[in-house]
């Protein structure tokens, strides 16, 4: 929540205002350990190979106009808040080849976000308390436009682009759970563990990226030869190969397939916020009912998503959620408590509800000046929890991107996952950072 | 462009083989292009220090002005028995508590409790240099003090190297409750010159055994166990 309305013309007011953390920014901090930060990226593939000191111009022009992204976090008695970070920064940095590293809160300038470049690519780094996938693809495209018209091109502050002149608008820093989660209706909290892939995991500062680049009119095509749409077709193939996977594992007791799935509420309750507003949907197949061809998984998919995705079901969600965090006795336990009690709670329930994480950022749009100068985007879910693989999607034009994350050697799921694609007639072209020595 | 003849997909001009399954790209019409560009960086990051150091220096340095400002004031000013032994001693535990988890977080766990043993009999040590007493140091001080790190030692022990769950972990704390209990009553009794028995520390046992069995049996009835993870869960 803005604690107080910010004013862009005084700057000593800055140390007032700070933020509550939402809903979702309370559970990242918790879960963070020495090897391990919620950290997501977005880049983005120009056609033209980037110049590190434009870039950071464009970068000091644009963070001012995200104030919720020039923030460090810090500790209170009761909860954690975000403060406006008055050090130096952040800078551009020559990317690295294990993106996601942990992100400590008590480093150097403290930033929660990083900026990369490598050849043609701009890459954003975020530690999720800070915004979701949209929220921060609104300060991408807004830096990738700042950075375009540095170099003398004319980009107009359209398509999530935001007018870096202007100050933020109120409703782009508001918690918008808090204005949403109204339902009288709480749902069950946990659910049955899920099967998790087992597999050698990589030393620490490890991360391996397998990114499948497919042309968007192809898999469409696929996906409405299911007659189901693409979030639901790329939900079935990865819920098929890790189904493929339990059973090449040979386990004698079989566990549900389940993926966690973040959806941006955003479609559902229309907000301007650049905060975190996501909701989870957790669609499950259990080989215990018997063997299920890939079809019967598409169906699954299809009426658990057309089920759950609606409005309502999503604000019984966040209530859910919300209840814990408007009830009086949890707001008054001491910080070190309820992180003690949160962190084994996900520990040893929430992180085994999911075999996968996938996560969908959709189409992306941006003004038709920039187009010409793009040529695709990524997005990466960053280093799991535990051993386990994530998946991220994007599309922009005709190209769409699939991207593993996994810390794990084997790479089992991103094989059927890929070569699935491929039997159904979708040509897929892979990139990857493995170091194909240590399998 | 070449493509992985085991999964089908298309592969980056400076792939020496497949990413997915580690098949050899093996294309004479398209050599593997060596120098070309990698789709992704080969610079390795590094996770920026967190400034533990500066939290460390600043204890050490309250710790011990506190310590030399008392032993200045006990020798210059209120010289009356050498009450700032106590204090100097209390700094000194302090800062052995507290200097591992600022400083060196790779030291072994173990020797951090051992460290933690020696700072608190060092500081039973300077009670009984200003009351020595029928030698209840040795006889009473250390004895309890080995005892409990002992426990404290068996606990990490458990909770580091065995898959433990909430009730496990509870389970183990009884134990360790009779445990003490019991080792209480006889180091005092021994200390006291009184025939070995127990008396109060049997009510603690028998409690902590009742508990423990309660809890043996809900670990071991896997729907009782889950009975009361469903009521209890947080």
């Amino acid at each position: 929540m803005l604690n107080e309305k910010y004013k862009t013309n005084k700057p000593r007011k800055d140390r007032q205002v700070w933020y509550k953390l939402d809903l979702s920014a309370n559970v990242y901090p918790t879960l963070q350990r020495k090897n391990f930060s919620s950290v997501f990226r977005l880049s983005c593939l120009l056609k033209e190979e980037v110049r590190p000191d434009i870039l950071q111009e464009a970068l000091d022009r644009t963070i001012h106009r995200f104030p919720s992204f020039h923030v460090a976090i810090r500790k209170g008695l009761f909860w954690r808040y975000l403060e406006p970070n008055r050090n130096p920064g952040p800078f551009v940095m020559p990317d690295i080849i294990n993106p996601c590293m942990p992100m400590p809160f008590k480093s150097k300038h403290q930033h929660l976000i990083r900026i990369y470049y490598y050849d043609r690519r701009i890459a954003l780094e975020i530690f999720h308390s800070v915004a979701d996938g949209g929220g921060g693809m609104f300060f991408l495209k807004t830096l990738i436009a700042v950075y375009l018209r540095l170099l003398g091109h004319e980009i107009p502050d359209t398509f999530g682009v935001l007018d870096i002149n202007e100050p933020p608008h109120r409703e782009e820093l508001e918690d918008a759970y808090l204005r949403y989660a109204s339902s009288k209706i709480r749902l069950p909290r946990s659910q049955q563990k899920a099967y998790q892939v087992s597999g050698t995991k990589e030393q620490f500062h490890t991360l391996n990226i397998i990114c499948g680049v497919i042309p968007t009119d192809k898999i469409l095509a696929a996906a409405k030869r299911y007659k189901v749409s693409l979030t639901e077709y790329l939900n079935a193939v990865l819920i098929y190969s890790l189904l493929e996977k339990q059973k090449s594992d040979g386990n004698f007791r079989l566990k549900p397939v389940t993926l966690a799935i973040p959806v941006s509420l955003r479609k559902y309750f229309p907000s301007m916020t650049l905060r975190n507003f996501i909701a989870m949907i957790y669609p499950t197949v259990d080989p215990r009912y018997g063997d299920y061809t890939f079809e019967e998984i598409v169906d699954q998919v299809h009426f658990y998503m057309r089920y759950h995705l609606n409005a309502k079901y999503m604000n019984a969600s966040i209530s859910t959620n919300m209840s814990a965090t408007r009830n009086l006795f949890v707001r008054i336990v001491p910080l070190f408590i309820k992180d003690f009690i949160l962190k084994r709670y996900y520990m040893r329930i929430g992180d085994k509800q999911a075999s996968a994480g996938l996560t969908n950022l959709g189409p992306q749009s941006v003004p038709e000046e920039m187009k010409e100068h793009i040529e695709r985007f990524d997005v990466l879910m960053g280093q799991p929890f535990s051993a386990k693989t994530n998946c991220a999607v994007i599309s922009f034009g005709n190209v769409l991107t699939v991207n593993f994350a996994s810390s794990i050697v084997e790479t089992d799921v991103e094989m059927v996952f890929f070569r699935k694609l491929i039997s159904d007639g979708i040509p897929v072209k892979i990139e990857s950072n493995r170091n194909m020595e240590v399998l | 462009m070449s493509y992985c003849v085991h999964c089908g997909v298309e592969l980056d001009r400076t792939e020496v083989s497949c990413p997915l399954c580690n098949t050899p790209v093996n294309n004479p019409n398209q050599p593997i292009d060596i120098n070309g560009k990698l789709p992704y960086p080969t610079l390795k990051g590094q996770v920026d220090p967190v400034k533990r150091g500066d939290s460390a220096i600043l204890l050490t340095v309250v710790l011990l002005s506190t310590a030399v400002a008392c032993g200045a004031l006990n020798l210059l000013v209120f010289k009356q028995g050498l009450w700032s032994l106590y204090i100097i001693g209390l700094c000194a535990l302090l800062w052995v508590f507290f200097i591992p988890v600022l400083i060196y977080s790779r030291l072994s766990i173990y020797l951090t409790i051992l460290f933690d043993w020696a700072a608190v009999a060092l500081y039973c040590w300077i009670i009984y240099y200003q009351f020595p007493v029928n030698h209840w140091f040795l006889r009473l001080a250390v004895p309890i003090i080995s005892l409990l790190t002992a426990f404290v030692l068996i606990f990490t022990f458990a909770i580091r190297y065995f898959k433990t769950s909430i009730l496990s972990t509870a389970f183990l704390v009884f134990a360790e409750i009779a445990g003490l209990g019991v080792g209480l009553e006889i180091f005092i009794r021994m200390f006291l010159n009184q025939k070995i028995h127990i008396t109060w520390s049997a009510v603690v046992l028998v409690c902590c055994i009742i508990i423990d069995g309660m809890l043996f049996t809900i670990l071991k009835r896997t729907r009782l166990r889950e009975e009361v993870r469903r009521r209890m869960h947080i």
